[in-house]
Parts: structure tokens; sequence; C-alpha cells
């Protein structure tokens, strides 16, 4: 536990201390401030449901920037050698690059709650989609970021890995526009596999425990994927 | 001394290009052995394969009792590893990096303080353990990356050119460092500058094209091994004695300038024995003059050049 707990600080310290992650916050909240501002003053209705989809989308896009660094640079500079001829396991340190992402994710949207509080303070917002919409991020993010890890773990460049990170985000958002196209029953499968319709329902404030089920999914084989790409080299 | 490694039939493909293609060799306790070879031999590869860095398309390494790859992590709690180029983390201070690589390696506390400031003592790097390792020069980088190597003071130490790219003074210290761990650790490291490697090491492989053409390159590598005697005495007579001795397979004779009855004599002997006293006593018991007397050094040159040769034109 102790080497897994050095292993996650190392990565914290590399994440916290890149530029990156202070240039994807400040994006981030620019953006946010921006949404928030403009929908309170338009709707001029206490809820949080179009700053979800815009964190949704900026999810997305900024995702593949966190992650795409995490073992393609490794790779690159070779330290993954001295790493992995010391005695950890592939997993540990996939879950600490992952745990540490995460962490970033989580403090944006840790940020973002600051218009949750303003709503709280200032209207009589309906908390239930609000809680839901947040848990839908976050398991957007945790499916998100592995994804993006293991996109990351398969080449030595990061711009490659933040490309495809992208792609992949950007087939998994509009693959149900194509399921249209599709007989059954393959064009279940394929809207099924849309990041948006399963993170809608978490964003108006309906559960399901299936939509949870695939971000969880998600993320699992996004770790597993990792672990084997590193295993393989 | 046991074997503590022992490597049988290594094989690794890299897609269809064969890499190494079945080695086999042992390393004793406490040796110091090379791995010498010319770029892309396959040093590299069997070093990764030895850490568990690596899995082998085929063949077994174990390290003492364990298996590399059943028991990675066992494995690698044994051995300190340098690879080539020494890869660090540019962003961390020295201190930071060795903190970490010692806490990966399980020291937390105390023992971690001591192993840190033994190894920083032991590759002089007091002077720069607060600054970043982007900073360092690459002498320094390669002391770092010794340093981290022999934190958990390993069993093993796997070294893949150490002396790359340093200067003279820094060679030397290596070199120096590395002696100093005979008998201690044992000391596996790969080169492809052959003058460095013979001054380190006890025992040579040397390897091309993947092969490992010689687990011993001054027993197997052809350089017959030879005394150099300086004698007062007629020439027929001495070396007819010389000639006589067990083990030896010839004498030559090269008079000197200086004197017209002394002549320097080079003795070829069997590989495996030992004659220098016994020449030294016969001359002696014979009532010749025994003025010098210098055994010849194995020819590790002559030795990689006839190995690879051969096995140029095997290919």
């Amino acid at each position: 536990m102790r080497v897994f707990l050095a292993l996650l600080l190392k990565e914290e310290k590399a994440i916290f201390t890149s530029p990156i992650a202070y240039v994807v916050i400040t994006a981030f909240l620019v953006t946010m401030g921006y949404t928030f501002t403009l929908t309170l003053f338009v709707t001029h209705a206490p809820t949080l449901v179009h700053l979800f989809f815009q964190i949704y989308v900026l999810f997305l896009l900024t995702v593949p920037i966190i992650t795409m660094r995490l073992v393609a640079e490794e790779r690159r500079l070779r330290t993954l050698e001295l790493l992995l001829s010391a005695p950890v396991t592939e997993v540990a340190v996939i879950l600490a690059k992952y745990l540490a992402s995460l962490s970033l994710v989580g403090a944006m949207l840790l940020f973002s709650g600051a218009y949750a509080v303003t709503l709280g303070i200032f209207g009589q917002p309906d908390w239930g989609p609000i809680v839901s919409g947040y848990l839908g991020l976050a398991l957007l993010g945790s499916a998100l970021v592995a994804v993006g890890l293991m996109t990351s773990s398969l080449v030595a460049n990061q711009v490659v890995a933040a490309l495809l990170s992208l792609s992949v985000f950007l087939l998994l958002w509009i693959v149900d526009q194509l399921g249209n196209f599709l007989p059954d029953p393959f064009n279940a499968f394929v809207v099924n596999l849309s990041l948006l319709v399963h993170f809608r329902p978490f964003a108006t404030g309906s559960l399901f425990i299936s939509d949870a089920g695939f971000f969880i999914s998600v993320a699992l084989l996004g770790l597993f994927l990792s672990v084997r790409a590193l295993a393989r080299r | 001394m046991p074997d503590i490694v022992v490597a049988e039939h290594l094989v690794k493909r890299y897609g269809p290009r064969l890499a190494v293609r079945d080695v086999s060799f042992v390393v004793a306790e406490g040796e110091v052995v090379g791995l010498l070879g010319p770029n892309g031999s396959g040093k590299s590869t069997i070093l990764r394969m030895l850490t568990g860095y690596l899995p082998p398309s085929e063949g077994t390494v174990r390290v003492g009792e364990l298996d590399v790859r059943k028991d990675s992590l066992a494995v690698r709690r044994r051995i300190g590893y340098v690879p080539e180029d020494s890869p660090l983390y540019e962003g961390m201070r020295v201190s930071e990096f060795l903190s970490f690589m010692g806490h990966i390696k399980g020291l937390f506390g105390r023992a971690l303080s001591a192993a840190v400031a033994t190894a920083c003592e032991q590759l002089q790097l007091e002077r720069v353990f607060k600054m970043p390792i982007g900073k360092l020069s690459h002498g320094y980088r390669q002391r770092v990356a010794i340093a981290q190597a022999l934190l958990d003071a390993p069993r093993i130490l796997i070294l893949d050119e150490p002396t790359n790219g340093l200067d003279a003074y820094q060679v030397i210290g290596i070199r120096e460092l590395l002696r100093s761990l005979a008998g201690q650790r044992t000391v596996i490291l790969a080169s492809h500058v052959l003058s460095e490697i013979a001054k380190i090491t006890s025992r040579v492989m040397i390897l091309a094209n993947g092969r490992l053409l010689t687990a011993d390159a001054a027993r197997e590598g052809g350089s017959v091994p030879a005394v150099c005697l300086c004698v007062a005495g007629p020439a027929p007579a001495v070396s007819a004695v010389l000639r006589n001795v067990d083990g030896v397979t010839g004498a030559t004779v090269e008079p000197t300038q200086d004197h017209d009855d002394v002549n320097r004599y080079r003795v070829e002997f069997l590989p495996g024995t030992l004659v220098t006293g016994l020449l030294a006593s016969t001359v002696v018991a014979h009532g010749f003059g025994l003025l010098e007397l210098v055994e010849e050094k194995p020819d590790l040159e002559q030795a990689f050049l006839n190995l690879t040769s051969k096995a140029a034109n095997l290919a």
C-alpha cells in the first residue's frame, strides 16, 4: 500500500506541477462561468441542466489533454523501463496514473460546484437533478479518463495519444446517430454504446443502474486494456 | 561460488525479427561479468530479460531459485538495474527521485534516509542533491541512475553501457566503484567498449547478431595463454629446457640488443595449465639466470575479432 501511495504521490505531483492542469482548469471555469451566467439570465430558472451538458462536451475535449502524457511520455523517455524493472506491478502503475488524473477531473467538478452553491444561496433549486447530474459527470469522467489512459498506453507520442482519445470520444458521442441507419438488433446495440444516451438521464434527474453500469464497464475495460498494453511492451 | 543467474535457451523475437537466438549462460555469485558485442547484438535485450522488464519469447531465466517470469516481483527486489542512457524523471530533484525509487523498492523512514545517504556518498552526489535532474550533466545523470540501483543493496547489479558519454575521470570513478563491488554483489554489465569492459570485469561474454559466441572470451576466444621470460644463457639450451616443461606448447626466442647471452622468450602453454611457477623453477634449476617473467594478459581484442569474424563467416 505504501508503495502504491508513493506511485500515486509521484503522479499527483506530475499532474499538478504541470501547466497543462492549470490551463485546463482555467479554460473549463471560464467557459462554465460564461454558460452559467448566460443561462441564468435567459431562463431565470435555478437549474444546472445546461451546465451539465456543457461540462459533458468540455470533458470530451479536455480529458484527452489530461491523459495524453500519462504513459506515452514515460514510454518516450524510457522511464517506464526504470519503473517496471523495480518491484512494482503494472496494475499499481496504471491505478496510480488513473486516480491521479481522476483527481484533476474531480477538482474541476469541485470548482464547478460553486455554481450549485450560488443557486442554493440565491434561489430554490431542485437538488435531486443537481446531485444526479454531478454523479453522472463523475461516472462519465471516470470512463473517459480510463479510455484516455488506454490510448496513452498504446503509443509513445502524446499528440497521437490525445488525437486517438478524442477520436474515440467523438465516435462514442455520435454513435447513436449511426444506430438509426442499422437494422435490428444492431441499432439497439450501437445506440447503447453512446455516451450521450447514458449521460442524458443523469443530467435531467433520472437515475438508472444500467447507465451507471455502462460508465463503470467502460472504465473497467479501459483500465484492463491499459494494464494489458503496459504488460505487452 | 553458487550460480546466481542461470539463463537457458533465451530467445527474443520482435515481430519477425530475432533479436536474441538461443542464448544460455550462468553467472556465479560475486562475479563481475561483461557482455560485449557490437551495437544491435542483443546485449540490452538480454539485460532487460534478466530484469524481468522484457519477457523472453522462449527460454528461462532463474535468479537464485526464482524464475524471472513466475516470480517477477521477487526477482526485481534482488536486482538493481541501470538502463542504457539513464532514463530519469527530469522534473524531479535528485533527492526526490532517490526517495521515490527507494519507496517503490520498499524503503521507508530511517532505512530510506540511510540508503539515500550511502548511495549519495558512494556516487558523490552531495553537491547536486537538491538540483533538478533535468539540469544535471550527463556524468551526474549516470551517477544518479547508478545510485538508484544501489539503494536497496541488491544482490545483483545490472548495468547497460554505464560509462557511455562520460569523461575520463568519471569513467575511472565508475570503474573503481564497480570493482569495489566485486565479491559483495554480482555485477553484469553490457558495453560495446572493449577496453573498458576488460578493465572492469573478471569474465567477458561476447555476443554478435543475437548469438552468444562465448561465455568466457579469454578462455575460448582463441587467444593463447603465454608467458614472456628474459633469461641469461645459451639460447638453444634455454629453449630446449622451456619446451620440455609440462603444458608448454611452444617457445620462441627474440635476442635482446644489450647482451649477447641474454634473450627474451615467449612461451605458450595449454589453456587451464598454470606453468608460470614451474617455468621459473626449471630455468633456475638448470643454472640459467632468470631476469624477468611477465604473464601475458589474454588478448581480448584478438578474441573478439576472431569470434565475431567467425560468426560473420558462418552467417
